[in-house]
């Protein structure tokens, strides 16, 4: 039987044309994790999607639209912190918490 | 009908003369195993070989051409094996049967039916786990892609599915970030697999998964599930007879 630690997991859906003082914003939301020590973020790209203005985000010849889903898993208190911060950031988009149970393999020390 | 797991495994040796109501013995067992429902038998004609009386069958001497051994192998449950086994017993009056304990790893069959005809499908619903498993698509396990023996794995212990999603940008376990650039040639983005199973499967997968994971993270939460599989074979062939 594994052990394992209660976690919350939070997904972010924002587009890959939100900015944050002038950075992409999933790259700013990245950045924010690493300086508040958060666990780590992956950030993937969907292939088609649409959102609250209801317009399809599509990949286009010269336009780059495309939905992007940002997950973070780290202990509640962690993710607590977090929260805030990433609120204030997102000016539109969606923030979804759930309840995990996580396992950390960390078997190389950095 | 045989699954996977513990199993016997027969091996017959008789001679490829012997007779039993006019016919090889050998194919007197083939046909008693089929007509039984044994899932497979397989005959081997060998090239040489020698039984306890102690003479040599070898197709060089031509009077003892015909007198090949023959070794009939097959895997059954132990409790269809109770009921195949006093027959056979009978059946050899030349020869040599052994049982041995073995592990079906692998049982498949393809359907045959496949062509064409409407697939059956079975609802499923209920309440599941969801494992997603953070890893990097540069971390190896035994020489090939650690995303790759994970799904291959998955699929050994019988996992229902599983999804290797590529990341654009990220960072964990080992601290730096996982970004692709026009000046860095390997690859190194951030892979989630995701993967949907009931509670007790997902723990085993979780166990063996710790062992293969250098560094990252294995995150399971509570979901609602509705799965459509095809229906099992007997299923459509109940389904079709009226047709004919």
């Amino acid at each position: 039987m594994p052990v394992y630690q209660n976690a919350k997991l939070l997904r972010l859906h924002l587009t890959e044309r939100d900015r944050y003082q002038g950075q992409p914003l999933y790259e700013a939301v990245v950045q924010e994790c690493r300086e508040l020590k958060i666990a780590g973020a992956t950030v993937l790209r969907g292939v088609e999607g649409y959102g609250d203005p209801a317009e399809i985000h599509r990949a286009h010849l010269m336009r780059h639209d495309l939905p992007i889903l940002i997950q973070i898993v780290d202990s509640p208190e962690k993710v607590e912190c977090l929260l805030p911060v990433l609120e204030e950031m997102l000016d539109k988009g969606l923030i979804a918490i759930s309840d995990v149970q996580m396992i950390r393999v960390q078997k190389t020390r950095v | 009908m045989l699954a996977k797991g513990a199993a016997k495994k027969v091996t017959i040796y008789v001679n490829e003369d012997t007779q039993r109501h006019l016919n090889p013995l050998y194919q007197s067992i083939l046909t008693f195993l089929l007509h039984k429902g044994v899932a497979g038998a397989t005959a081997t004609r060998a090239l040489a070989g020698f039984g306890p009386h102690r003479q040599l069958h070898t197709p060089n001497v031509e009077a003892l051409g015909e007198h090949v051994p023959i070794r009939i192998e097959f895997v059954e449950s132990a409790e269809k094996m109770d009921e195949i086994l006093p027959t056979l017993y009978d059946m050899v009056t030349d020869g040599l049967i052994e049982v041995q304990d073995t592990n079906v790893v692998k049982i498949a069959m393809k359907d045959k039916s496949a062509g064409g005809l409407k697939q059956h499908h079975i609802r499923q619903a209920g309440s599941a786990k969801l494992m997603r498993i953070f890893i990097g698509e540069a971390d190896r396990w035994r020489g090939e892609p650690l995303y790759d023996a994970i799904v291959k794995q998955l699929r050994m212990m019988d996992i229902s599915g599983a999804t290797v999603y590529r990341g654009i940008l990220g960072y964990g376990a080992k601290g730096h970030t996982h970004k692709q650039s026009f000046l860095h040639g390997s690859r190194d983005l951030p892979i989630v697999i995701s993967v949907i199973d009931s509670e007790d499967k997902l723990n085993q997968a979780a166990t063996v998964l710790e062992g293969m994971l250098e560094d990252g993270l294995i995150a399971v939460s509570d979901v609602e599930m509705v799965r459509l599989v095809s229906a099992p074979p007997e299923d459509t062939n109940n389904a079709r007879l009226p047709e004919r």
